[in-house]
């Protein structure tokens, strides 16, 4: 510290012989720039100030604190000055005349008329710019000659911008100003940290500032720390405190040892089920697969665009040598989900079933087995212009009746193909049905809205006979004394020689019961008359239901006993005739029944649907479908 | 009232009572969820699937025997300590009593799993049956950086390695290595060690880098159980070959990270070391035994006791007789059986295996993955040896057969040895044969690297090279002359390989009789092209041919027809099945016909690129 201090005088001493030299010789030098200087700044009061302070200047190495303002128009930048005659007014409301650049408010003190030396090569630069001519020389006409102080005294001047001129700072201001820059105290001669002086000190002095007697417990021993003591005592002999860091022994022996006692060997509690092994690596996996596992660029695109559940997890990629294959950088994450499916998926056992997908199939009988059945067209009954939309067979199995939309009816020999009888009805024939009675060959066939009864004119001339009676019918008896509008009219067709039977609504099916008397008919949109029991014999007509659960489609009658059939769309109704009751619901599961048929020994029904199923009912066996047999594709029409 | 009422009082029955939701089980074991999972890792226990879901169809069931056979074990207090002790640490460290802290730290409560470990493994088969993820996971943390401040330990990734390279060293010696396989993600070796079939994957041997999307607590509970588990098992096996178990390895080659050789060579020490204690046992019973002695623990226990009572020596002599015969005699004689008639103790697969690569000798090049080609090349009877210190021989050395080279070129070149890429080795051990070295040689791209774990014939696909490795295991089989003393077995091998050798001629003369034919076609054609055969003629004589045609649109028919009828078959027999059959058959028909597609796929791509190549050739 002492040394720096002898440093810095040693400084300030040099400094002060720089003053010295300053003010003795070089002051008095001359050179070109000087004169350039006075031809530029001309004359005026301002040099005659300044030699008259100079000698002031010498004198006091004041501060400029003490010397007024001299810039008298403001904070403003004097620039806007610079095409000005004057600026502002001294304190005499003199003009202060404006010299072309800076430094036209002098200062008035000597310091400040030390001749301009520029600090940097730059500030005269940006004179020159701003004057458009060389700086100019307003001091008086001593400079100093150049010498190994003027650097720094260069260094040390700074431009005043309010007063418009360049202070010097001396070379103490500059040390004080470099402290204070470094945050040290501004002046070398002061002790930031002094020794601590105690001003309450008493030890010495024989007066302590309590004078209360020192307490007992400051010469006995602590009982609490005593206790714990002994605790800790206590705790180290009995072992509960060890120091010593305990060894790391790998116990490891032999676990399985024995493998003979099997009762122990058993796992106990739930049944373990395994975890799946991971999926063994195929060929795509290989660090060098062949070219055919690798994905084109298009096909890698394409995987872009799939979902990302659907996206392959591992796409595969080939490298050339095995020093060029990287860290895998997906390994972590994989053991890590490996880990998650192990802990946290649920586990089931499932049987996987390895077979061969057409053993699922149910075993058919091989259709060879069935035969024989017709494999080839026998026959072909020509004759129909329009589709044909109902046959029927005659009980004996000889004739063949046929209903066509081109409003024919036709009757053929089965065995020959030999079209035995044409009618003209004039409307589509929708259903026909065949009389199941032998010895009454009578036709039933729907005819535009109306059923339609003619006698098939088949079989001997006794038959034909009684059906002709059977087919005769009174005008227009019964008719009046029905209460309202009957459901059915039996009329007689003339031309046909049959009879008709005029419905409200359209008719869609006929069926005969089999003795062949009474006969159904299904008007579906027909409300309450929607099913229709008909007698031949007494040309009588009645509906038995009062109320259906639903549209019915069709009706049948059982083949041997007093049952009736009534299928609407989703049931079949099984009912009673004599007790005139329901005796069963057969649910179908089907959409929409579109026809039924009844095995004739009576116990199997079959029922088909629009929606392409067939429902095989066994009545002895429950309401429900013994099978229903699927994907025909088309709907079953009847 | 709810759906689900239950009178009070009435206890619940079925489903509701069997199962219990994660979130009940978690508050019924009065413990933190973190530790629910490391209880449940730690004991195997796993949720279950009920048939009915009481509580809801997103929740997680555990079966209520499995929570309550987690509530009883004693782990479940251990962990409650481990709590206690870490806020008594807290504590103690906040109130700035660092002895008391310290001291804490020092003991802390610990716990040991053997008990778990037996639990779940009763039998040693079972152990080995669930031992593939184990040594994944082993093998993975082997891999990772061995870094302080990293979120794995530094000592247990040690651990690790030590756990793997006894494994591996083990199956090395016995010859239990059956394929491998190098993938992208790393690789698969499968072993198969008392007729179990273990598979496992080890990382490339580069720098993994942890990642954050991965639960680190949860992975090193399970790996907590896995080091355990295959300390364990390593443990066993040792014992099963009669070497002592936690082995003692030479540090110098242990430091320059060879393991795995240090391990090997201990084990052949160790029993051969057996078998000189055996003999000498045999001979001189009344030798001093302090020198042979220092290996078996047992025995040094024994040696100590009579140090210290030197007065009853004859005493103890006989008993240390007794106490030695039971235990030792049974493994000399495995010993001396194995050393005489080791072949007739293995079986085909293993005798197959041990001398895959007899008589050949290895060079490892710096760049090769050396710690694999270090366990594989040994587990098929080789000898290897590397570029480095501790090296058992030298890149000079006259009798080395084979080096194996990475790199683009090769410049040093022993005239008397062929230097291959590493995937040689990997494709001899999967084909079991060795294969000719001319695909593998440096700087070559090499032939396809197939995995060894797919049955090709069941995939309906079959590589290219896989049909030639086929070929030339035929090939070599047929080579190999049945020798007098070997058995049926390998009579009916050979015949098997004739046959197959037969059907492969016979198909071969097939394709090439079609290909003869199809050449003389294109002649005939570029005959008559020559001749200047009018196409006017041509078409009189396809007119000739006309009936014929007609045969064929009728035949056409007829398969049409046959083709309906089979339709017909088809469509019958589905409208017969029940519809939980049908889904069942239309799901695996379009699991055929994914498979198939993939195939179309694989093949469609083979024919591209054939396809570029011959042009490029022709080019």
């Amino acid at each position: 510290m002492g040394q720096s201090d002898g440093e810095h005088e040693h400084e300030g001493n040099d400094l002060s012989a720089d003053d010295s030299s300053w003010s003795d010789g070089v002051w008095s030098e001359d050179d070109n720039e000087e004169s350039l200087s006075f031809e530029d700044s001309g004359e005026g009061s301002g040099s005659d100030g300044e030699s008259d302070d100079a000698a002031a200047a010498e004198e006091s190495d004041s501060s400029e604190d003490e010397v007024a303002p001299r810039n008298t128009v403001g904070d403003v930048p004097l620039e806007w000055y610079k095409d000005e005659e004057h600026i502002g007014y001294d304190i005499d409301g003199r003009k202060i005349r404006n010299v072309i650049g800076r430094g036209a408010l002098k200062p008035t003190s000597g310091r400040q008329m030390m001749p301009r030396i520029e600090s940097s090569r730059s500030v005269r630069g940006l004179g020159k710019g701003v004057s458009g001519k060389p700086y100019p020389r307003l001091c008086n006409a001593r400079r100093p000659r150049l010498e190994p102080g003027t650097f720094w005294q260069r260094r040390r001047k700074i431009y005043d911008e309010y007063n418009d001129e360049e202070v010097q700072i001396t070379k103490d201001e500059a040390k004080i100003i470099s402290r204070l820059l470094k945050g040290k105290t501004p002046h070398t001669n002061v002790d930031p940290y002094p020794d601590y002086v105690d001003w309450f000190e008493y030890e010495d002095k024989g007066h302590p500032l309590s004078s209360a007697p020192e307490p007992k417990r400051r010469f006995v021993p602590s009982k609490w720390e005593q206790k714990k003591a002994v605790k800790l005592v206590r705790a180290i002999r009995n072992g509960w405190i060890k120091f010593d860091k305990p060894k790391e022994e790998r116990n490891l022996y032999l676990l399985w040892g024995d493998e003979t006692d099997t009762a122990d060997n058993k796992r106990h509690g739930l049944s373990y089920i395994p975890p799946p092994k991971p999926k063994l690596p195929g060929h795509e996996e290989s660090y060098n697969p062949s070219i055919e596992y690798i994905p084109s660029q298009e096909e890698i695109d394409s995987y872009q665009l799939m979902y990302e559940e659907d996206r392959l997890k591992f796409i595969p990629k080939r490298f050339e040598s095995l020093r060029s294959v990287p860290a895998y950088e997906k390994a972590l994450r994989e053991g890590f989900d490996r880990c998650l499916d192990l802990y946290l998926c649920p586990r089931t056992r499932k049987k996987r079933i390895n077979i061969d997908p057409e053993s699922l199939k149910p075993k058919l009988p091989s259709k060879k087995d069935l035969r024989p059945y017709p494999k080839t067209c026998y026959l072909e009954f020509k004759g129909h212009t329009s589709p044909v939309k109902s046959i029927s067979v005659e009980i004996t199995g000889q004739w063949l009746a046929s209903g066509s939309c081109d409003g024919t009816i036709r009757v053929w020999e089965v065995e020959t193909g030999r079209c035995l009888k044409v009618w003209n009805v004039g409307g589509d024939v929708r259903h026909i049905a065949w009389n199941p009675s032998p010895d009454r060959p009578i036709l039933a066939a729907v005819v535009g809205h109306d059923l339609l009864l003619i006698n098939a004119e088949v079989g001997s001339e006794e038959m034909q006979m009684r059906v002709k009676d059977l087919l005769k019918i009174d005008e227009m008896a019964p008719q009046d004394d029905t209460d309202k509008k009957p459901a059915v009219r039996w009329m007689k067709h003339e031309k046909l020689d049959g009879i008709t039977l005029i419905h409200q609504k359209a008719v869609s099916n006929v069926e005969w019961h089999y003795k062949g008397d009474y006969f159904t008919t299904v008007v579906p949109t027909g409300d309450t008359r929607a099913v229709l029991l008909h007698q031949l014999t007494k040309k009588h007509s009645h509906h038995p239901f009062r109320k259906l659960p639903g549209l019915p489609v069709a009706a049948t009658f059982h083949p041997s006993q007093k049952m009736f059939f009534v299928a609407t769309k989703k049931f079949v109704q099984v009912y009673d005739l004599q007790k005139a009751q329901l005796v069963k619901k057969l649910e179908s599961g089907l959409r929409e029944i579109s026809s039924i048929s009844i095995h004739p020994g009576g116990d199997n029904v079959i029922v088909g649907s629009k929606d392409g199923k067939l429902c095989w009912f066994d009545t002895d066996l429950s309401t429900r479908p013994y099978k229903t047999l699927k994907g025909f594709g088309l709907q079953v029409p009847s | 009232m709810p759906k689900h009422y239950r009178p009070a009082g009435k206890k619940k029955e079925g489903n509701a009572a069997k199962y219990i939701t994660r979130t009940k089980a978690v508050n019924y074991l009065q413990v933190s969820l973190a530790i629910f999972r490391k209880l449940c890792i730690l004991k195997g226990v796993f949720p279950r699937q009920p048939k009915k879901k009481v509580e809801g169809n997103h929740k997680t069931y555990y079966h209520t025997k499995d929570i309550a056979f987690l509530a009883h074990d004693p782990l479940i207090e251990k962990f409650r300590e481990i709590k206690v002790h870490r806020r008594k640490v807290k504590k103690a460290v906040a109130k700035k009593n660092r002895d008391l802290a310290d001291r804490l730290l020092n003991r802390p409560p610990t716990y040991k799993l053997d008990r778990l470990v037996l639990e779940r493994y009763p039998t040693f088969v079972d152990a080995l049956r669930d031992l593939d993820d184990c040594l994944t996971m082993v093998h993975l943390f082997a891999a990772l950086p061995a870094v302080d401040g990293e979120r794995v330990e530094v000592k247990r990734i040690h651990n690790c390695r030590r756990l793997s390279h006894e494994w591996q060293a083990y199956i090395s010696r016995t010859h239990s290595l059956r394929k491998t396989f190098i993938s992208v993600k790393g690789i698969y070796y499968q072993a198969e060690v008392q007729g179990q079939k273990i598979t496992w994957l080890t990382p490339h041997a580069l720098q993994q880098v942890l990642t954050d999307d991965v639960d680190f607590n949860v992975m090193l509970s399970f790996l907590e159980f896995y080091e355990t588990l295959l300390g364990f098992v390593n443990f066993k096996l040792y014992h099963s070959i009669n070497v002592n178990y936690p082995p003692i390895l030479d540090p110098r080659l242990e430091a320059l990270a060879a393991e795995l050789y240090a391990l090997c060579r201990y084990m052949s020490a160790g029993s051969r070391r057996m078998i000189g204690n055996s003999q000498s046992d045999e001979v001189m019973e009344d030798k001093d035994e302090k020198t042979k002695a220092d290996g078996v623990i047992e025995e040094d226990k024994d040696v100590k006791n009579k140090a210290s009572s030197k007065a009853d020596e004859s005493e103890l002599r006989l008993a240390q007789l007794q106490h030695q015969l039971p235990t030792n005699e049974p493994g000399a004689l495995m010993n001396l059986v194995e050393e005489s008639t080791a072949d007739d103790a293995d079986d085909d697969d293993t005798k197959e295996c041990k001398g895959l690569f007899k008589n050949l000798k290895f060079y490892l090049s710096r760049e090769v993955p050396r710690e694999s080609l270090l366990f594989i090349i040994p587990a098929f009877g080789g000898t290897v040896s590397w570029e480095g210190e501790g090296a058992p021989f030298k890149e000079e050395d006259e009798d080395t057969t084979h080096q194996i080279v990475d790199r683009p070129t090769q410049s040093h070149v022993f005239l008397s040895r062929e230097y291959v890429q590493p995937q040689w080795v990997f494709d001899c051990v999967n084909a079991r044969i060795i294969l000719p070295t001319e695909g593998y040689l440096v700087g070559r791209v090499p032939p396809p690297h197939l995995s060894p774990f797919v049955d090709n014939d069941a995939e309906g696909y079959i590589p290219e090279y896989a049909e030639t490795i086929k070929r030339l295991q035929a090939a070599a089989r047929n080579e190999v002359l049945p020798l007098p003393g070997i058995g049926d077995e390998d009579l009916d091998n050979s015949l098997v390989a004739a046959m197959m050798d037969r059907t492969e001629s016979n198909e071969a003369a097939e394709k090439k009789r079609k290909l003869e034919m199809l050449e003389k076609q294109y002649h005939d054609e570029l005959k008559m092209e020559i001749d200047g055969v009018a196409f006017s003629s041509l078409s009189n004589k396809e007119g000739d041919k006309s009936p014929d045609a007609k045969d064929d649109t009728q035949s056409d028919r007829e398969e049409d027809a046959s083709k309906q009828e089979e339709k017909d078959d088809d469509d019958i027999g589905t409208a017969l099945m029940s519809r939980r059959q049908r889904g069942l058959y239309k799901a695996m028909k379009m699991g055929k016909e994914k498979k198939k597609e993939k195939i179309e796929l694989l093949k469609k791509r083979k024919k591209n690129t054939d396809s570029s190549a011959s042009s490029k050739k022709r080019h």
